[in-house]
C-alpha cells in the first residue's frame, strides 16, 4: 500500500475547476449513473456496501448515517461540511481549489440518494475565494442542467446553496454548523435528537466532509466492491494527509488507508528536516493526542489509532522534531481552544480560561509542581464532561504529552527552564 | 352540583400516562414515561443540583451541575436533558459524580465576582447553596487572574444585569424566547467574554420582565425596585393573591418594617404558572405610602370627634336607622369595592337587602346588565384545551397581561390556534366551525359581543366556554357574592335597585338620604364631579374607609378600614377560583375588620344571628349560601351549572 | 499569736504607704486591654469613604439582633462607600448587645470592631441605640482621634498586641458638666461629650479649611 491519487489523480490539469475541462476528465458520469442506474435506496446501500467512513473526524460510517434518517419525513436537507478550522488541517480547500466540481458532483450523488431537494455547503468565512469558485462552478452546472429543476431527465429537483460562516472553529461541529446555518449564534445543540431526525430547521438533515461526499462519484463509478477493497477492511479507501511540521516536504498527500506512517513520513514528506529526530506527531490535527516515534510503524487506519490513544481525525498529520518544547505546543493550543471556545457549557468555557492560564504560568515557570497536579485534576474535570466535543479535545493534547513528556512539564515547573531550549543554547556553545 | 373539581391540567393527563421504573441510588421509584432523571430523582427526596434547567422551560443542559452517572453510559449524564427509560439505574451519590459537582463550581466561581455582601441575590442564591454543600473550600485559581465583565448595567427601568455574577445558564434567553417570545435578551461574544446584554443595547420593553430576576439562579438580574431594599432573612413572607386585576396570580408578599418589599411568584400551574406580569410585581410601593385613616370619627356640626369604635358603630346605625324609619330603604345607598373580600361583600349585600331593606348596592359604577356565571365557564389552564380561543378587543389582555402568557403557551405547547379579534368581529368572518372547544375572551364592557359570538359559534358539536376579564382583584367575587343592583348572592333573583352610577345621580338629587360606602374611594373617584355633588348633597354618610380621601372628609361616621394586604378573607379571580388572603402587614388602624365591623352595625340595627363577624365564620356562612362556593374550599374553583344542563 | 499581728499589721502598713492602685474613675480612664470588646466604631478608609458596605451580615451574625441595616445605593458621583451599596442607616441597640464581637468577625470589610469604650450609662432610653453618626469616625481627623494604627478594637486585626488602648476621658462627667449648663441631656458628641468620634464631617468643608 502508497500513494494512490483517487481525489487527486486529475490535479494540476489546466483549467480543472470548469465544466468542461472536467466533463472532458469524466465529469458528471458518475451522477448520471447514480440517477440511470440507481434508485435513491440501492444508492444508500451502495454507499454502506463501500465502507466509506467520514472525512470529517469522527470517522463515523457514511451509509450508516444516510440510514438513520426516518423514512417520508420531508424536507430533507444535505449539508456538506467545508468549515475546515482544524489547526493543521487543509485538504478541504485543496479539494475545492484544485476540483470543485468534483465536490458538487458528490453533493449531488448524496442528495439524489437522500432524496434532498436542498443542499448546503457551508464553507469557512475565511474561504472566501474558494466560496465564489464554488458560486461560479455551482452556476457552470445550473446551466448545463445538473443542478436545478428536473435534473438530467429524472424528474428530481436539487439545489445547492453555497454558505460562508463568520470564522468560528465551532461550526465545523455539525450541529453547531446548523444553527449558524439557520442563523443563529453557532453553539451546540442538544443531542439527542440527533440532526438525522430533527437537524436544519427541525428536519432531518444529514451532515458530511467535503473528502467524504468527492468519495462519492468514483464510489458510483467504479463500484462499491472496488472502493471497498481499497484500504484495509474497516478504514476504507483512500485519505487526504495534510503534513506539516518540521518535514522536508509539507503538504498534502493523498495515501491509501493502511500505508504506514512511516512510509508517508520518509517517501513523502522527505524526512524530518534538517537531518533532526522525530520527536512527537498528532496524527489528526490539533485537538488529538501526541504519538511518538515508536508509533511511527502503525498503519494509517482510523481504529489501530484509536487504539494507540489518539485519532486519525481530519488527517492532519503535525510532525516536530527534537527541538520543540512540547510545553510550549500545548500552550499554544490551548490558547486556541481558549480562544474558540463558544462558551455554552461551563466546563468548556471556564475551564479553557483556567488551563490557559495555568499553562502560560508553566511557559514562564512560575508553576509549581502541585499546580502541575492541578492542571491535572481540571483537564480530568473537563474531559467527558463538556457539552461538546470541542472541550473534551482541549485537554486530550496536553495530558497526552503530559503523560509522554512529564519530565519536560515537571522541569519547567519552579526553576522556570525550559530542557528543550537549553539543550539547543548548549548545542550552540562550542565545546 | 358544586363538587370539589380543579380543571385537569396538562400534567395531570400525564401523570395517567404510562409508567416506567428507574432505580436512583438503589432506590427505585415509578415515573411516567418522558420525565426527566432530575424530576425521578426529586421524586425520592434525592437533590440534584442544577442551574440551567428549570421546570418551565426546555432543557438545555449547558451548566453541566446535573452530571450523573446512567447505566453503563460511556460519559456522564446531564440529569435535566436525560429522559428516563424503564430499568434505567442512575447513580447521583458518588466520588465520581461528587469531583465533577465541585469541579463545576470551582469553574463557575473561577470568574465570579464573589461580591456576595452587596448582591441582592445574597442568601437565597443557588450559587452560594450549592458552593456550600457540594462545592470546593477553596479555589487553585490566582484571584488577579479573574476575567471581568460590566457590573450593574441598567437594562430598562425595571432590572439591572450584573454581567460578572451571570454563569450563562441561559434561562433569561429561553424564557424570553418560550415564555413570552419577544427576546429581547441575548449572548453577545463567545468563550470567556460571553455575556447575557439586550439585543442591540436597546432598553427592554417587555411587559413580564420582572419574572427575570426570578428565573436568574444568581444575582446577576436584580429589581431595581428592590435593589439594596433587604436580605432575604429580614423578609416576612406571606401567601397571598395579586391585588392588581382580577386574574388571582399567586404571589409570596416580602414585607420588612411593616412595609412591603417585594412580590414573588408562588408557583400555581392553575393560575399564573409563576409569571407575574410587571404591573402586578412593581405594584408594590402604592401599598407602603398614602395617609391613613386611623380612628372612628364622627363629623357633626362642622366638628369631628375622635371616638371609639363602638361609639362610632352606634352612631353610624342611629343615622341609618333615622333615614330607613324616616324614608325607607329606598332612600339609602350601599356602595362597596371590587377590593373587598368576598366575606365583607357578601356581608354588606346582606346587610343592605336584610336589614336596611335597600336594593341599591353595587361594587361598581357601570350597568352590568344580566350578569350570569356562565361567562365565566372557561378556565384560565383550560386555555390550553382550546382548539381555539377568540380575544375580543386589547382590553383583556391589556387588564390582565399574564393572560398573554397562557396564550402564548397554548399557542406554542399545544397548538392552540389563538384569534385576536375586534370587538364586534363577525363570528362568521373568523371561519371557526366544527370545533371541539372554542373559547371566548372579553372583557366586562364588551361582554354582549362576546355573548353573540357565543352563541353564533356554538353548534352540536362545538362547545363554547367563555372568559369575561372582571375589574379589581375581586371584580368576580363581588358579582358572585350579589354585590349587584339587580341580583343576590350565587345570581340569584332580587327586587331590582339602582347601580352605582344611579346611586349617586338619585343622591345628589336628593332622593337617596343615606350612603353606606365601604372601601369605596377609588370607586367615587372614578365618578369624578357626580361623586363629588353626591357626597355634598347627602348628610349621612356612613364610611367603612382605610385611606383618607374623598369619602373620609365627607362621611358623617366615618371607621377605619384596612387595606387588602390587611385583611382575612377570600378573594375569588375570573374564573372562579376562590383563594385566601391572609394579613401581610398588621393593620394601620386598632379598628376590627371589616366584616367584624358590618355584623357589629347590623347588631346595632336589631338584626340577629349574624355571629362575630370573624371572617372564617362568614366564609361558612356565605358557603352555606351559595352552593358553588361549597365546594370550591381554599383554591378550588366555584362552579356553577351551565344554561341547560342538567342538574 | 503578736507575731501574727505584727504580720498581719505589716501587710496593713506596707499597702498603706505604696502608690493605690484603685483609679477615680470616671475622672481617671483606665486603659483598655487591646483585645478588650467594647463600645463599636464604624471605620473609615483613608479616603473617607466608609469602609461599611451595608450588606447587613453583621446584623445576621447578631445573636441578639441588636444591630439594624438599612442598606442604600450609591451614587456613582458621590459615593458613601465604595462599591454599590453602602449603609444609609446603621444602628446598634446598646441595651441589647451582648458585646460578643460576631459582628466584627462577619463583617467582609472590617468596618465595624469593638473599641475601648465601656461606659454607656444613660439617663434617656433612646440614647443607648446608637445611630450611625455616633459610630463612625470622623473624617478627616479620624486618625488623630483614635490615634495609632494599632487601636482599631477588637476584631480588627488579629495580630494587633501590645499597645494598650485609651478610651478617652468619661462620657458621664462631659455629661454632667453639660447638664448643669443646660439642664437638659446632651447629644453624644455634642458639648464634648466623647463619642471617640464627634459627627461627620464634609470632605468638601475640611478641605477648604
Amino acid at each position: 500500500m502508497a500513494e494512490y491519487k483517487l481525489l487527486t489523480h486529475a490535479f494540476g490539469t489546466k483549467d480543472l475547476p470548469t465544466l468542461g475541462v472536467y466533463e472532458k476528465l469524466g465529469g458528471y458520469q458518475g451522477l448520471r449513473e447514480a440517477i440511470s442506474k440507481f434508485t435513491p435506496d440501492e444508492l444508500v446501500a451502495q454507499v454502506k456496501q463501500s465502507g466509506l467512513r467520514g472525512r470529517g473526524g469522527a470517522g463515523f460510517p457514511t451509509g450508516l448515517k444516510w440510514s438513520f434518517l426516518p423514512k417520508d419525513v420531508f424536507p430533507r436537507y444535505l449539508c456538506c461540511n467545508a468549515d475546515e478550522s482544524e489547526p493543521g488541517c487543509f485538504k478541504d480547500r485543496w479539494l475545492i481549489d484544485n476540483n470543485p466540481h468534483q465536490l458538487i458532483e458528490g453533493v449531488l450523488i448524496a442528495a439524489y440518494a437522500l432524496q434532498v431537494e436542498t443542499a448546503f455547503i457551508y464553507i469557512r468565512g475565511e474561504y472566501r475565494d474558494q466560496r465564489l469558485l464554488l458560486e461560479r462552478c455551482i452556476d457552470e452546472a445550473r446551466s448545463k442542467g445538473y443542478l436545478g429543476r428536473d435534473i438530467l431527465g429524472s424528474g428530481w429537483n436539487c439545489g445547492i446553496i453555497v454558505h460562508g460562516g463568520a470564522g468560528a472553529y465551532i461550526c465545523g461541529e455539525e450541529t453547531a454548523l446548523l444553527d449558524s446555518l439557520e442563523g443563529f449564534r453557532g453553539q451546540p445543540r442538544l443531542k439527542p435528537p440527533f440532526p438525522a431526525l430533527k437537524g436544519l430547521y427541525g428536519m432531518p438533515t444529514v451532515i458530511n466532509n467535503v473528502e467524504t461526499l468527492s468519495n462519492l462519484p468514483h464510489i458510483v463509478q467504479r463500484g462499491a466492491a472496488w472502493f471497498a477493497a481499497l484500504g484495509t477492511e474497516k478504514s476504507t479507501g483512500t485519505r487526504l494527509f495534510c503534513c506539516s511540521g518540521h518535514i522536508g516536504r509539507p503538504g498534502t498527500y493523498e495515501m491509501e488507508l493502511g500505508t504506514p506512517i512511516a512510509e508517508l513520513l520518509e517517501n513523502h514528506c522527505g524526512g524530518i528536516w534538517k537531518g533532526r529526530k522525530l520527536k512527537a506527531f498528532q496524527p489528526g490535527g490539533g485537538s488529538m493526542q501526541v504519538l511518538l516515534p515508536e508509533h511511527l510503524a502503525l498503519p494509517l487506519d482510523m481504529d489501530v489509532i484509536q487504539q494507540a490513544g489518539s485519532a486519525l481525525g481530519a488527517g492532519a498529520m503535525v510532525f516536530m522534531d527534537e527541538t520543540t518544547c512540547l510545553v510550549n505546543v500545548s500552550m499554544r493550543l490551548v490558547d486556541f481552544y481558549k480562544h474558540e471556545s463558544c462558551g455554552k457549557c461551563t466546563p468548556c468555557r471556564e475551564g479553557t480560561y483556567f488551563e490557559s492560564a495555568l499553562m502560560h504560568r508553566l511557559e514562564a515557570g512560575q508553576l509549581t509542581l502541585a499546580e502541575l497536579a492541578t492542571l491535572e485534576d481540571i483537564c480530568d474535570n473537563m474531559n467527558g464532561k463538556c457539552f461538546c466535543p470541542l472541550g473534551d479535545t482541549a485537554t486530550w493534547f496536553v495530558m497526552s504529552a503530559y503523560r509522554a513528556f512529564r519530565d519536560e512539564f515537571e522541569a519547567h515547573c519552579g526553576a522556570g527552564t525550559c530542557p528543550v531550549a537549553a539543550a539547543q543554547v548548549t548545542a550552540l556553545v562550542p565545546a | 352540583m358544586a363538587n370539589k373539581t380543579t380543571t385537569p391540567s396538562s400534567s395531570e393527563g400525564l401523570a395517567e400516562a404510562e409508567k416506567v421504573t428507574v432505580t436512583i441510588d438503589g432506590r427505585e421509584v415509578a415515573v411516567p414515561r418522558g420525565s426527566l432523571v432530575v424530576d425521578a430523582a426529586s421524586s425520592l427526596g434525592i437533590h440534584i443540583p442544577i442551574y440551567c434547567a428549570h421546570p418551565k422551560l426546555d432543557p438545555v443542559a449547558v451548566c453541566r451541575m446535573c452530571l450523573v452517572r446512567v447505566g453503563k453510559m460511556p460519559r456522564l449524564q446531564p440529569a435535566c436533558a436525560t429522559v428516563v427509560s424503564d430499568g434505567m439505574v442512575v447513580t447521583t451519590q458518588s466520588p465520581e459524580v461528587a469531583k465533577v459537582r465541585e469541579g463545576m463550581l470551582e469553574f463557575l466561581l473561577l470568574n465570579h465576582p464573589l461580591d456576595c455582601p452587596v448582591c441582592d441575590r445574597g442568601g437565597e442564591c443557588d450559587l452560594q447553596d450549592f458552593a456550600v454543600r457540594y462545592g470546593p473550600q477553596t479555589s487553585r485559581f490566582p484571584i488577579t487572574q479573574k476575567s471581568h465583565a460590566a457590573k450593574a448595567v441598567v437594562l430598562s427601568d425595571k432590572i439591572e444585569l450584573d454581567q460578572e455574577r451571570c454563569i450563562l445558564c441561559w434561562r433569561c434567553t429561553r424564557y424570553y424566547d418560550e415564555i413570552t417570545g419577544e427576546k429581547e435578551l441575548v449572548l453577545v461574544r463567545r468563550g470567556i467574554d460571553t455575556v447575557i446584554d439586550s439585543f442591540n443595547g436597546e432598553p427592554l420593553t417587555s411587559d413580564f420582565q420582572g419574572n427575570l430576576p426570578e428565573v436568574c439562579p444568581v444575582g446577576a438580574l436584580t429589581h431595581r425596585q428592590y435593589r439594596f431594599q433587604a436580605r432575604p432573612w429580614d423578609l416576612q413572607r406571606t401567601k397571598g393573591i395579586c391585588p392588581e386585576c382580577s386574574y388571582g396570580c399567586n404571589i409570596n408578599i416580602d414585607a420588612r418594617d411593616f412595609e412591603i418589599k417585594r412580590f414573588a411568584s408562588r408557583d400555581n400551574p392553575q393560575v399564573e404558572d409563576m409569571w407575574l406580569c410587571d404591573r402586578g410585581r412593581y405594584s408594590v410601593e402604592k401599598w407602603s405610602h398614602g395617609s391613613r385613616v386611623r380612628h372612628p370619627l364622627i363629623r357633626a356640626g362642622g366638628e369631628v370627634r375622635e371616638v371609639g369604635v363602638d361609639e362610632a358603630v352606634a352612631e353610624a346605625a342611629r343615622q341609618l336607622g333615622e333615614v330607613l324609619r324616616l324614608h325607607g330603604g329606598g332612600a339609602i345607598g350601599v356602595i362597596g369595592s371590587p377590593m373587598l373580600t368576598n366575606e365583607e361583600l357578601w356581608l354588606l349585600q346582606r346587610l343592605a337587602r336584610e336589614t336596611l331593606d335597600c336594593h341599591n348596592c353595587d361594587h361598581q359604577l357601570d350597568e352590568l346588565g344580566n350578569v350570569s356565571a356562565d361567562e365565566h365557564s372557561l378556565g384560565i389552564a383550560e386555555i390550553e384545551d382550546c382548539e381555539t380561543v377568540v380575544v375580543l378587543g386589547a382590553e383583556p389582555e391589556a387588564n390582565t397581561p399574564v393572560l398573554t402568557l397562557r396564550l402564548h403557551k397554548a399557542q406554542l405547547r399545544r397548538g392552540v390556534e389563538v384569534r385576536r379579534v375586534e370587538h364586534d368581529a363577525s363570528p362568521a368572518s373568523l371561519g371557526i366551525k366544527g370545533k371541539r372547544l372554542v373559547g371566548v375572551i372579553a372583557d366586562e364592557v364588551h361582554r354582549a359581543y362576546a355573548a353573540d359570538m357565543a352563541d353564533a359559534l356554538a353548534s352540536g358539536n362545538t362547545l363554547v366556554k367563555r372568559l369575561t376579564v372582571t375589574r379589581g382583584v375581586n371584580g368576580r367575587g363581588a358579582k358572585d357574592m350579589g354585590m349587584l343592583p339587580t341580583q343576590g348572592p350565587g345570581y340569584s333573583r332580587v327586587t331590582g335597585g339602582k347601580d352605582g352610577r344611579q346611586i349617586l345621580h338619585a343622591a345628589s338629587a336628593g332622593a337617596i338620604k343615606a350612603l353606606l360606602l365601604v372601601g369605596a374611594e377609588t370607586v367615587l373617584r372614578g365618578a369624578g364631579i357626580l361623586a363629588e355633588k353626591a357626597l355634598a348633597k347627602v348628610d349621612v354618610i356612613i364610611a367603612i374607609e382605610p385611606r383618607a380621601g374623598i369619602v373620609a372628609n365627607a362621611a358623617s361616621v366615618v371607621i377605619p378600614g384596612h387595606t387588602y394586604f390587611e385583611k382575612r378573607g377570600s378573594v375569588t379571580n375570573v374564573e372562579g377560583r376562590v383563594q385566601r388572603v391572609s394579613p401581610a402587614l398588621p393593620p394601620a388602624t386598632a379598628a376590627p375588620q371589616e366584616t367584624r365591623v358590618l355584623a357589629m352595625l347590623a347588631a346595632a340595627l336589631g338584626a340577629t344571628g349574624w355571629g362575630t363577624g370573624d371572617p372564617f365564620e362568614v366564609n361558612t356562612m356565605l358557603s352555606q349560601a351559595i352552593d358553588a362556593y361549597r365546594g370550591a374550599g381554599n383554591g378550588g374553583r366555584a362552579l356553577w351549572k351551565r344554561q341547560g344542563e342538567p342538574r | 499569736m503578736f507575731k501574727e499581728i505584727i504580720k498581719g499589721m505589716a501587710i496593713t502598713l506596707r499597702y498603706g504607704l505604696s502608690r493605690p492602685i484603685t483609679v477615680q474613675w470616671p475622672e481617671e480612664q483606665k486603659p483598655a486591654t487591646p483585645r478588650h470588646r467594647g463600645r463599636h466604631i464604624l471605620h473609615r478608609y483613608y479616603n473617607g469613604l466608609e469602609k461599611c458596605i451595608g450588606c447587613e451580615l453583621c446584623a445576621a451574625a447578631c445573636p441578639v439582633g441588636c444591630i439594624y441595616v438599612g442598606p442604600a445605593e450609591n451614587d456613582p458621583l458621590n459615593p458613601v462607600s465604595p462599591g454599590e451599596r453602602y449603609a444609609k442607616r446603621y444602628e446598634i441597640n446598646l441595651m441589647r448587645c451582648i458585646f460578643c464581637g460576631y459582628c466584627a468577625s462577619a463583617c467582609p470589610t472590617e468596618a465595624i470592631t469593638l473599641g475601648p469604650q465601656c461606659d454607656f450609662a444613660n439617663y434617656r432610653r433612646e440614647r443607648t441605640v446608637l445611630t450611625k453618626q455616633e459610630l463612625l469616625e470622623a473624617w478627616p481627623k479620624f486618625e488623630r482621634s483614635r490615634g495609632d494604627m494599632n487601636q482599631r478594637g477588637a476584631g480588627a486585626d488579629q495580630r494587633s498586641t501590645g499597645k494598650s488602648l485609651n478610651p478617652g476621658p468619661s462620657p458621664r462627667l462631659a455629661w454632667e458638666a453639660q447638664a448643669d449648663e443646660t439642664h437638659e441631656a446632651p447629644l453624644p458628641g455634642h458639648g464634648g461629650i466623647p463619642v471617640n468620634v464627634p459627627g461627620v464631617i464634609d470632605p468638601s468643608e475640611e478641605s477648604r479649611a
